[in-house]
């Protein structure tokens, strides 16, 4: 149950780009994903620990141009590349401090969960969609091979989409009154509330602009 | 509640011949049952949601994808599917844009590993 030390919930799309974890759908199936986190959890924290030092190295040039900075000696470079400098320094400093604490609270919480909770979370992060019968579909529609990171992403972006379903579903169950599980009248309303909204791509109706 | 137990193993029984009663896509077979069955219940469900549920959550997901690959293949290079048309296509979404730039990210990274980790293999 190592998962429960990895990321942040898809759902906080606000935090979505800076997130370093892994993901459990990337690994092939159920089976195998146990390797893999524990894999990337090293080399992801040694990311993060070696990209300071690689700045810091990279930079000694600019060392002096910082601290030249420091004196207010503004000779050496213009001050909108100073400003540039300065602030990508300073948000990429802040993304990973945001990403330990995002970490940091995700332990937290999944420490806190109840055994259901954490069955629920479990199948939350390992559910995926199986990437050949993907690659299988998608070759079927172009008629030509596509390459694995098409299959990646489209699988990744269907889990979001049934996420989205889904929650709206549950939406739609809690306002009328009833209880889970879902029944297609609930799927149906959310799914009409999302084509409202936008979410559902439909090529098939001819949108008249100027009538 | 006995209607509800006898009528999803009925219907479990017509997928497997190859095609619910009321399944929209008819004939085919069912592709995705098991796997979203898991993601109903991760995304909040029941731990048994309904089979016709599923039925139409798997209809909406093949829907959703032949509607992106024929929107990606229209655009960038005709006739292909690529990242960067698949990547344009989710570009107003908030989730889906991060999901896929998190999830091409990480397997960068994976790839990365797994061939420092074959090369330290490798040299030793």
């Amino acid at each position: 149950m190592d998962n429960a030390c990895e990321s942040p919930t898809d759902k906080g799309g606000e935090t979505g780009e800076s997130n370093e974890t892994p993901a459990a759908p990337l690994g092939s199936g159920t089976t195998s994903t146990d390797g893999i986190p524990e894999e990337t959890d090293g080399d992801g924290d040694g990311d993060l620990k070696e990209t300071p030092v690689e700045e810091g190295e990279l930079k000694s040039q600019d060392i002096s141009d910082l601290t030249a900075i420091e004196r207010e000696d503004s000779s050496l470079l213009t001050p909108a590349a100073k400003k540039l400098k300065i602030d990508t320094k300073e948000k990429k400093e802040k993304k990973q401090k945001v990403d330990e604490d995002e970490i940091q609270k995700m332990q937290i919480l999944v420490s806190s969960f109840s055994e259901e909770q954490l069955n629920r979370y479990e199948m939350y992060r390992r559910s995926a969609f199986p990437k050949a019968a993907i690659k299988r579909l998608i070759q079927s529609i172009t008629g030509t091979s596509v390459s694995q990171n098409v299959v990646i992403a489209m699988s990744g972006i269907s889990k979001v989409f049934v996420g989205e379903v889904v929650e709206e579903a549950l939406d739609v169950c809690e306002k009328w009154g009833e209880t889970p599980p879902l029944q297609p009248k609930h799927m149906r309303e959310a799914v009409r509330r999302l084509k409202s909204k936008g979410q559902i791509p439909n090529s098939k109706h001819k949108k008249i602009i100027f009538f | 509640m006995a209607d509800e137990e006898e009528d999803p193993t009925f219907e479990e029984e017509n997928e497997e011949i190859g095609g619910g009663v009321e399944g929209g896509q008819g004939k085919r077979k069912r592709l995705f049952s098991k796997e979203l069955r898991c993601m109903m219940y991760g995304f909040g469900d029941d731990q048994n949601p309904y089979t016709e549920s599923v039925d139409i959550l798997e209809d909406l997901v093949i829907e959703f994808i032949t509607e992106m690959t024929h929107k990606a293949m229209s655009i960038g290079r005709q006739g292909r599917v690529q990242v960067e048309d698949i990547v344009f296509l989710i570009r107003k979404d908030p989730r889906k844009f991060a999901r896929v730039k998190d999830l091409l990210t990480m397997n960068e990274e994976l790839k990365r590993a797994r061939k420092a980790f074959d090369e330290a293999n490798y040299g030793s």
